[in-house]
């Protein structure tokens, strides 16, 4: 009865491993495939023999390395503004003895609740009018924006419990405020910093609507408008689809195997703390 | 304990930044949008100031709106629906493998890939047979070939698929949340429990169902704030069609504005938007404080 018990169990815990799976493995295979062999509809059949050429077509039709170094720009520039603005704010609210700290948490607070896609259009008739649009700033600048209330969330609750006394002392010492933030406050508080490093991450780097909305010049596309692209343009050659879809998914399934836990962990701590 | 008393001008070099363009970048639009909701415009010739006229199209005149608003409540309603399930399999998790970390992090493998991989995956899952569709392969070589559709062209099913395709992208997610609250339950109480003659699910009555109240909270928000908001899946997989018949608020917004270019009548349904989840945030908070209060 226990070991029955236990093989369903199991089961049940089998079951979501190929449903999760499957479907990126069947992606892969798909890239690998011929056009006929993909009309074939079968779906799990080995390809005859790898179609690797789909990946080379892929890679050469589009601009994959183009729309790659987009993203890393892009999402590189918003990861350092939010941690250095944030954790400015954070550290005001938190230890900074000012009428204001509240308020200012609320206003931070509030902006959680907001959807970002009722931004869009105003966001856009904004930045049409002040000529950034259709450049990168018009996705780093809200792109920030949307990123600092969770960071600041985190950060401030870290730092407010940050003991004292070590404040105290560097400032008896003769330390500024400047000083004390960032050779005291900032090292202690790298793991909140990675924590927001990593939802900042996930969340920009697969943003796809703002993209799509405000850049419209080819060589300023990110990563997921550029697959977008790819797909909607080149609909007849189903293998170069899978292969470049693979392509658009492999930069992020590479970090996450090899930090799959901290990843995990920051995404609780930021559902968990938001 | 604030202890640094500093001059106005340091909290200035602080704050001031980040709260500039936080305000320029999201409340200014919002207030933006509220404003030009009153407003009847293309965009491109002067607009005229029609006070609430695109609120009362809104809500009288538009065949697509509230049906949209349905399915946005539908789609909220449907991702809640998994997270009982999820803690269910977070507790098993918890009880029969030491470390279903690993497990659990293959699970979450979906959430991390961005919504253009996984609406494109899924659009190629339902494609139809000729076209080599994964879904009808299964159920033709199961000899269920009635049972065939095009799943995403077929008002009346399109929708489900959609919802489909996002409880199995947030599976993982709510599942590592609420494993990794079960997970922070001390073991001393489940011992405890047990001398007591609580085992098995009766513990999990007693001892892991209140304590995980909080967590449980934690993910119904996030589901339910998140499918007010859903937007980039539909945007990728059927922009709101075949027919709007899988319109949700936000798409209707989008294709209102930057389809059909009614600027004003997109502004105004943003308007909606946001006023439903900030009280729909309350609401949820409202309730779950009440059932905290009687749970502890």
């Amino acid at each position: 009865m226990q070991t029955f018990k236990k093989g369903i169990v199991y089961l049940l815990f089998a079951i979501p491993v190929v449903t999760q799976l499957y479907p990126l493995l069947w992606l892969l295979l798909y890239s690998l495939k011929t056009n006929e062999e993909i009309m074939d509809g079968s779906f799990f059949s080995f390809p005859k023999s790898f179609q690797w050429h789909n990946y080379s077509e892929a890679y050469t039709s589009g601009n994959y390395l183009k729309y790659l170094g987009n993203s890393v720009f892009v999402t590189g520039i918003t990861m350092v503004c939010v941690i250095v603005l944030s954790s400015m704010v954070a550290y005001a609210i938190s230890r900074f003895r000012w009428k204001y700290g509240g308020v200012v948490m609320t206003i931070f607070l509030m902006g959680m609740m907001i959807p970002m896609q009722a931004t869009l259009l105003p966001l856009m008739i904004i930045f049409k009018n002040i000529h950034v649009l259709n450049t990168h700033w018009s996705l780093i600048l809200p792109y920030i924006a949307f990123s600092t209330p969770i960071a600041v969330f985190i950060l401030s609750g870290f730092m407010r419990d940050i003991p004292h006394e070590i404040e105290e002392s560097a400032f008896i010492d003769g330390a500024s405020v400047y000083r004390i933030f960032t050779s005291i406050i900032l090292p202690v508080s790298i793991p909140p910093v990675m924590t927001v490093c990593i939802l900042t991450f996930i969340n920009i780097w697969n943003e796809y609507i703002l993209a799509a909305t405000f850049i419209s010049s080819e060589k300023l596309k990110t990563l997921p408008f550029g697959v977008y692209t790819f797909v909607s343009q080149y609909s007849v050659n189903y293998g170069n689809i899978g292969a470049f879809l693979v392509m658009g998914a492999l930069p992020v399934i590479l970090i996450y195997f090899f930090l799959s836990n901290r990843i995990t962990k920051g995404m609780v701590a930021g559902a968990v703390k938001g | 304990m604030k202890v640094l008393k500093v001059p106005a001008r340091t909290i200035a070099v602080f704050v001031l930044p980040c709260l500039l363009l936080y305000v320029c970048l999201v409340f200014i639009p919002i207030l933006v949008s509220v404003y030009t909701g009153l407003l009847k415009w293309d965009g491109l010739s002067a607009a005229t100031f029609i006070g609430l006229g695109n609120f009362k199209d809104m809500f009288v005149n538009d065949p697509v709106f509230w049906p949209s608003v349905k399915r946005t409540l539908l789609y909220a309603v449907a991702s809640m629906v998994e997270i009982p399930l999820c803690l269910l399999m977070a507790i098993l998790l918890n009880r029969y493998l030491r470390r279903g970390n690993t497990l659990v992090s293959i699970y979450f493998t979906p959430v991390i890939l961005s919504v253009v991989i996984i609406g494109q995956l899924w659009k190629t899952v339902y494609n139809p047979t000729s076209m080599g569709g994964m879904l009808n392969g299964v159920l033709v070589s199961l000899g269920l070939e009635s049972w065939t559709h095009n799943w995403l062209t077929e008002p009346q099913i399109a929708m489900y698929a959609l919802y489909f395709v996002s409880l199995w992208q947030y599976f993982g997610y709510h599942l590592l949340i609420q494993y990794t609250g079960v997970q922070n339950i001390p073991d001393e109480l489940y011992e405890a429990a047990k001398i007591d003659g609580a085992d098995g699910f009766k513990a999990d009555r007693y001892i892991t169902l209140p304590l995980i109240v909080p967590i449980f909270k934690i993910s119904i928000v996030l589901a339910f704030i998140g499918s007010l908001q859903a937007f980039d899946l539909v945007m990728v997989m059927t922009a709101g069609g075949p027919a709007h018949a899988t319109d949700v608020i936000s798409t209707h917004m989008y294709n209102s504005s930057f389809g059909s270019f009614k600027y004003g009548y997109g502004s105004a349904i943003a308007t909606f938007l946001v006023v439903v989840c900030l009280v729909f945030t309350g609401v949820i908070n409202m309730i779950f404080n009440r059932i905290d209060r009687k749970f502890n």
